[in-house]
């Protein structure tokens, strides 16, 4: 009987998706990320494309893939804002990176882990965003722990009914 | 080796896209004289070639929407209606939800109308040039308030623009794009606009807190700033006009990094968190309208109206100052030959006036009274001619120049002209009411009681 090691695993648990999928994903959650704030007003407490980043690591479990992934969208979510283009982008490379390195070693198929990794993975984002806003730049830069905590619960919640319907359009060998 | 990059290839691939991203972030930041870190306010071209392709990503989808809320209802309306009117007679209960739906849409509609019937009569009145733009997104994060605008450097837009509503001010344009524009917030921190308290007239900057509200900071403590008081913009920023609503103070708080000093956190007038359309202030050279004009050149025409007949008012107050009879003494002294000459040395020359007249009938009020004789007349002592007083006369004349009661009255046109450049006027002969000839002025007789 051969040993499951975590390469074996990897080999049999890796998605696929349709290709239009890694693109039309993203760019929604761009969009989206961009358009729903303006309407749901201060409780907008989301990030639609680092849940995108995260589940796309996960299902992949290449952290290269989840890396490339979470340099884009962050790079672009830096561009729409007016601060410096590349904090958002080193954020969400480390949560790609974190993500697929955990999706390596755990059953991400379980709802909990990926609510618990969501949960997680965006608040060491946001602390990431923090390190280096005052950190690396050393720029005065106001924050609130409860709107942090709120985001990560919001991602969350997010991802419990995302997960789902992504996991519909995986392409079966 | 070869395993050792094989190994860690994941790991290394990392360090290298964070070290490129670093590097970025280096090229961006500058260090100003004080030695902070900020960002360079206008953006290298790398970088705005970034924010250019974003925008490219992300306006047009934004755009769709935007426009489908209006789209969507006219297609909605029209379809349904033709096909209401096709079934009109098959079923009653469709049509009725139909036009339900329709009220509803029709609703929407009318309140959109409403408010862009509002945004118009406020440009209208308003005196700079506007542009109305819509809202069409936001940054996606609270850690930058920034929106998007559907019209950019195409229709007029340009860097720095005031951004307003009819409520009050909403950010001011931070960048620009051929046909959308980014707004930068005043809720943002890196916003900054000078506003005053309007009651105690307290200046201050304008900025977001970490909650996303705005906040008056630099400001001394003061414990006459109330919640409730309005806060205006000041001008100074050379972005937003004069006098402009920003909001009313909502709470005083103090500074959690300077010690004294307290933040006013304000409660915004317009409704940062769902503006759906703006007006873009495109140049603050006043736009007056036909009636505003009309209105200013009937208050020129006013004004020289009213010069010219204070001018005839002031001829003519001088014309009977000279006619008519005054309280002088015709026989004073010419007071040119009491003053000292100016420049001599000696005292200071000092405005010459009139003598005053003895009182004819001297009483209780007279100066220098000293109560009802008591002897007849040609035995009693000869009372002391009343002397005006002298206090106020630092050259000890006491001719009564100086003193304000005994001044000639002058016309109220001239208070320009300093007493010490006035010529002295001659006393004019006093003339007697019967026979119009020159009268000495009597001398005081203390026996003649009115």
């Amino acid at each position: 009987m051969p040993v499951l090691t975590a390469n074996s695993r990897r080999d049999i648990e890796i998605h696929r998706y349709p290709a239009v999928l890694y693109l039309l994903v993203p760019f929604v959650a761009l969009v989206l990320q961009a358009l729903l704030p303006h309407w749901l007003g201060r409780f907008a407490y989301f990030d639609l494309p680092l849940v995108v980043t995260i589940y796309f690591a996960l299902a992949r479990r290449s952290p290269a893939q989840g890396m490339f992934l979470g340099i884009v969208l962050g790079l672009f979510q830096d561009a729409l804002t007016h601060r410096a283009i590349g904090i958002n982008g080193i954020a969400k490379t480390v949560a790609g990176y974190l993500a697929a390195s955990v999706g390596i070693r755990i059953d991400v198929e379980n709802l909990l882990i990926r609510l618990v990794l969501n949960f997680a993975l965006t608040l060491v984002s946001n602390g990431i965003y923090l390190l280096i806003y005052r950190g690396l730049l050393g720029m005065d830069f106001a924050w609130s722990w409860l709107d942090m905590i709120l985001q990560a619960v919001g991602n969350s919640v997010i991802a419990l009914v995302l997960f789902p319907l992504l996991d519909r359009f995986q392409v079966r060998d | 080796m070869e395993s050792f990059f094989v190994r860690y290839r994941n790991l290394l691939v990392l360090l290298a896209l964070l070290v490129a991203q670093i590097l970025g972030l280096a090229i961006q930041v500058r260090r100003n004289a004080e030695g902070r870190t900020s960002y360079d306010p206008r953006d290298s071209e790398g970088v705005q070639l970034i924010r250019l392709w974003a925008n490219a990503v992300v306006s047009p989808p934004e755009r769709a929407v935007a426009n489908s809320r209006s789209g969507a209802g006219w297609i909605w309306e029209n379809y349904f209606d033709l096909r209401n009117v096709r079934q009109q007679n098959q079923n009653l209960q469709s049509e009725i939800d139909q036009l339900r739906l329709e009220q509803a849409e029709l609703l929407e509609d009318a309140r959109a109308g409403q408010r862009l019937e509002a945004l118009n009569g406020f440009q209208q009145k308003y005196l700079y040039k506007t542009i109305i733009a819509q809202v069409i997104g936001g940054s996606g994060t609270d850690l930058s308030r920034v929106f998007y605008l559907n019209k950019g450097k195409d229709e007029g837009i340009a860097r720095d623009m005031a951004v307003i509503t009819p409520e009050g001010i909403a950010g001011k344009v931070r960048e620009v794009y051929p046909h959308s524009a980014q707004v930068l917030a005043i809720n943002d921190q890196t916003s900054g606009a000078g506003v005053i308290l309007e009651t105690t007239r307290i200046r201050g900057i304008l900025r977001g807190n970490a909650q996303g509200e705005p906040a008056v900071v630099n400001i001394l403590a003061d414990q006459r700033i109330q919640p409730g008081e309005k806060v205006l913009t000041a001008g100074g920023d050379q972005i937003f006009p004069r006098g402009l609503p920003v909001g009313t103070v909502e709470k005083v708080e103090k500074d959690p990094d300077r010690d004294g000093f307290i933040q006013v956190v304000v409660k915004p007038a317009s409704r940062l968190n769902g503006l759906d359309e703006v007006l873009v202030i495109t140049d603050s050279e006043p736009r007056l309208n036909d009636k505003q004009l009309k209105d200013l050149a009937a208050s020129e025409s006013e004004k020289s109206v009213e010069a010219a007949a204070l001018n005839e008012q002031k001829k003519a107050s001088q014309i009977l100052e000279e006619k008519l009879p005054g309280l002088t003494d015709p026989n004073a002294a010419k007071p040119a030959a009491n003053a000292a000459q100016p420049g001599d040395g000696s005292t200071p020359a000092a405005p010459a006036g009139p003598k005053l007249l003895t009182p004819q009938h001297s009483d209780r009020f007279t100066p220098g009274y000293t109560g009802p004789p008591a002897q007849p007349a040609d035995q009693a002592p000869k009372p002391a001619t009343p002397k005006p007083a002298t206090g106020n006369n630092p050259t000890g004349n006491t001719s009564g120049a100086n003193h304000p009661a005994t001044q000639t009255p002058k016309p109220a046109t001239k208070p320009a002209n300093p007493p010490s450049e006035k010529k002295p006027e001659a006393p004019k002969p006093q003339l007697h009411p019967d026979e119009s000839v020159p009268m000495p002025a009597p001398k005081s007789n203390p026996n003649i009681n009115p």
